[in-house]
């Protein structure tokens, strides 16, 4: 009886080849992200999308599959955290890791709570609870240790010598090394003021 | 039983615990709803708007513990938006004016404000319990009010909360005097951590189970911890990552092996893995592995832990354990029950660290599964039958494929039949989410074969209202619906009014349910707040005169007995 009805309707639902009928009657996931990216919006005629050409286009572009709200469900507290979004969303903003010749453990601050580089050089010095550490930035030749920064390229840098906001947008980590050490460890050369 | 008195009735009563068992027994007779009613000790509300603390109070006059549940689900995936609702405050009000004596919070997705923790912290002399899941609108601030006013504090236990760090000294908030921490979870503070407090707190806390250190606390400090409480049972690392030398790792060797009670391992934000290894030792006891943060370690350093962890009931991972780790989880953890396996890449980048080979390995391999939340890209209808045939245990199953509308890779055929080999064997499942290219058929699977299923989260599937109908219909313990992307409409919404009361809530957004459908139903279920959420302009709906046929882009219907709410912002109208 019932089951018998049940049966008819799962052989309704199987007529056509799979895929076709239900990408015509549904909006589909790739006209979606079209029409929210802005493009294609004439593409939504009296409910009927044709996905052909949507699916090549989604292919070309598989960044706007990111940019659908809340997909996929990984909740919000776990993608700030999740450690790829640190290192691609946090350069130069907030937290960069610091660490210190002679210091066992690596330090964690944040660029964007600093207002130039006299505030970075306090934040130094409280942070490792050390003096000399504004002084090398500042001055350059007279103390022990050096600052360098480790740039988006990959390369160590001295810091002081870009403008501040070039360099909070640029700079990865940073590292406190004693000027000893720094000669021979392949800081890129200054450019302007040698 | 009527002819026992009260006293004896009610301490037959006590031996009842769970929320649903107190609940019938409260239906059975007046004199049992009365006795019932005075000694219920833990009250559960699901849904915040359902009920107001005013009858709450009416109700249950002498509870000690209340949880509480704000937004719903969707909120977790920025859903809802900021200022939707939630609020703590006026709960808290409330209970602090009548004369219960709180002793335990719990509250997930609320929105708690600094005030709030305050009022808490003064109200109730012996509070013990503070336990709060996904919520925001708090800042340290409000942590040093209840470590300092909390005299009996056993649990402070914050979990994925957004909390305000103002880099205070909460820590050392803490009475010298106070010695009664069992639970202390800080793990989602982002700030500097007072590691000298830190330390003294541990140092007087004998009782300390559990302890989640934020990412603050580095490797050597961790060591200086773990020493002075190898009592630990429950322990969450926080920056688990150290440069220089291996002499801190040596001392938390030494540290770790004298933590004999430890059973369950968490953290690792930040991770060498060379130091991995440390925990080598106390692995064997584990039933409680979370490394789903621990994007820095690759898989070949998972796995060797892994193989240490004979007794594991839980493992929390990232899919960069990839298949073959997954089967070295299988033929190592007899005893997994729960198993989670998040994505590394959320942009889609198409590298397929776990794929259906993965699941089915797991399925093999661990006789007790339950519990299982996979994300992975591609899935096959045969790798799903054969993991219902392996696991016919399942409560909780929910399969993310990263992509929508992603069908069977081998066949191209949607995977209706493998999510109705999974329900049809699985009977006693509560949970299920679903994900992939799906028709009205899994729906019709679903309403036939679900019959325990309590949740059911559906996303980007689907063809009609059918699909929705078979859902509606079938599932006669169906609690809570969500979906999101599917071409549900008015139809399927109206089709049943009274399937409405049986069910805590349901959201629907980005469907083709219209306004002029969500006001019939407001008028028809009058016991129920309808809502829609509008965030893009607030008159564009009424103005354009098609307001029947105008699509709503999110809604969420919920029973209450307390009628519209009061702090609904602008952008929410509710029916």
């Amino acid at each position: 009886m019932e089951k018998g009805g049940l049966e008819l309707e799962i052989t309704e639902l199987r007529l056509g080849l799979p895929g076709t009928e239900k990408m015509m009657k549904k909006r589909g996931f790739t006209e979606m992200i079209m029409t929210s990216s802005g493009s294609n919006s004439d593409q939504c005629e009296s409910g009927v999308v044709s996905t052909g050409c949507d699916v090549e286009k989604a292919n070309e572009s598989p960044v706007a599959k990111s940019q659908v709200v809340g997909w996929p469900p990984v909740c919000s507290y776990r993608r700030k955290n999740s450690c790829k979004e640190v290192s691609t969303t946090r350069v130069g903003l907030g937290y960069v890791k610091v660490s210190m010749d002679g210091v066992l453990y690596l330090r964690k601050m944040d660029l964007g709570s600093s207002q130039g580089y006299d505030d970075l050089a306090f934040a130094l010095d409280k942070l490792f609870g050390f003096h000399g550490i504004g002084v090398a930035l500042k001055d350059g030749d007279n103390c022990e240790y050096v600052t360098i920064y480790e740039d988006k390229d990959g390369d160590w840098m001295l810091a002081g010598d870009v403008p501040w906001g070039m360099f909070i947008e640029s700079c990865k980590r940073l590292r406190i090394m004693k000027r000893s050490d720094a000669a021979g460890f392949g800081l890129q050369p200054r450019g302007v003021d040698e | 039983m009527n002819y026992f008195p009260d006293e004896v009735v009610e301490h037959v009563f006590d031996f009842v615990t769970s929320h649903k068992d107190r609940n019938s027994i409260s239906l059975v007779c007046k004199s049992w709803f009365k006795i019932e009613r005075y000694s219920r000790q833990n009250v559960f509300i699901g849904n915040c708007y359902s009920i107001n603390p005013e009858r709450l109070l009416r109700r249950f006059p002498c509870f000690k513990s209340l949880t509480l549940k704000g937004k719903p689900h969707f909120a977790d995936f920025n859903l809802v938006p900021h200022g939707w609702g939630g609020f703590v405050q006026p709960w808290i009000e409330a209970l602090a004016r009548s004369r219960v004596g709180l002793e335990e919070l719990r509250l997930k997705r609320m929105v708690v404000t600094d005030e709030s923790l305050e009022l808490l912290s003064r109200s109730f002399v012996n509070f013990k319990s503070l336990v709060l899941v996904s919520c925001e609108g708090f800042s340290t601030d409000g942590l040093a009010s209840i470590a300092s006013n909390c005299r009996h504090l056993r649990d402070l236990d914050l979990q994925e909360n957004e909390i305000d760090d103002h880099r205070g000294q909460w820590l050392s908030c803490f009475p010298e005097a106070y010695t009664s921490l069992v639970t202390l979870n800080f793990a989602c503070l982002e700030g500097e951590t007072n590691l000298v407090a830190l330390e003294r707190l541990v140092a007087r806390s004998p009782n300390l189970r559990s302890l989640k250190l934020n990412r603050a606390v580095p490797l050597d400090a961790l060591a200086r911890l773990m020493a002075c409480a190898p009592q630990i049972v429950d322990l969450g690392v926080g920056s688990y990552e150290d440069e220089q030398d291996s002499e801190s790792c040596l001392k938390l060797q030494a540290a770790i092996r004298k933590c004999t009670s430890l059973r369950s391992l968490s953290g690792f934000l930040e991770a060498a893995p060379h130091c991995l290894s440390a925990f080598h030792p106390v692995c064997h006891n584990l039933t409680y592995l979370n490394l789903s943060y621990a994007a820095e370690i690759n898989g070949s350093h998972l796995i060797r832990l892994i193989e240490h962890c004979k007794k594991l009931q839980r493992l929390w991972i990232l899919d960069s354990i990839g298949d073959k780790g997954l089967e070295v989880v299988a033929s190592t953890c007899k005893e997994l029950q729960e198993l989670r396996v998040f994505p590394t890449d959320l942009q889609g980048g198409g590298n397929t660290a776990v794929t259906e080979d993965g699941l089915v390995a797991i399925s093999a391999g661990c006789p007790k599964l339950h519990s299982i939340l996979y994300f992975c890209q591609q899935m096959t209808n045969a790798a799903l039958i054969t993991v219902a045939k392996n696991c016919p245990n399942f409560i909780r199953f929910r399969l993310c494929i990263l992509e929508p509308h992603k069908p069977d890779h081998v066949t191209s055929q949607p995977l209706d039949e493998g999510f109705g080999a999974i329900v049809q064997a699985c009977k006693n499942l509560k949970r299920l989410s679903v994900s992939g290219l799906l028709t009205d058929q899994v729906f019709l699977y679903i309403g036939m074969f679900a019959t325990q299923l309590e949740m059911l989260s559906i996303a980007f599937a689907g063809d009609t209202d059918k699909g929705m109908l078979y859902v509606l219909n079938g599932c006669k313990k169906m609690r809570k619906l969500e979906i999101r992307d599917s071409p549900f409409g008015d139809t399927a919404l109206l089709a049943d009014v009274n399937k409405y009361v049986t069910m805590r809530s349901l959201w629907m957004s980005s469907c083709e349910v219209t306004l002029g459908g969500c006001k019939r139903l407001a008028q028809k279920a009058p016991w129920l707040n309808v809502e829609i959420i509008n965030e893009n302009d607030n008159n564009r709906m009424e103005e354009n005169g098609y307001e029947g046929r105008q699509k709503v882009d999110k809604m969420y219907l919920y029973r209450t007995v307390v009628g519209t709410r009061v702090d609904a912002p602008p952008f929410v109208w509710i029916l």
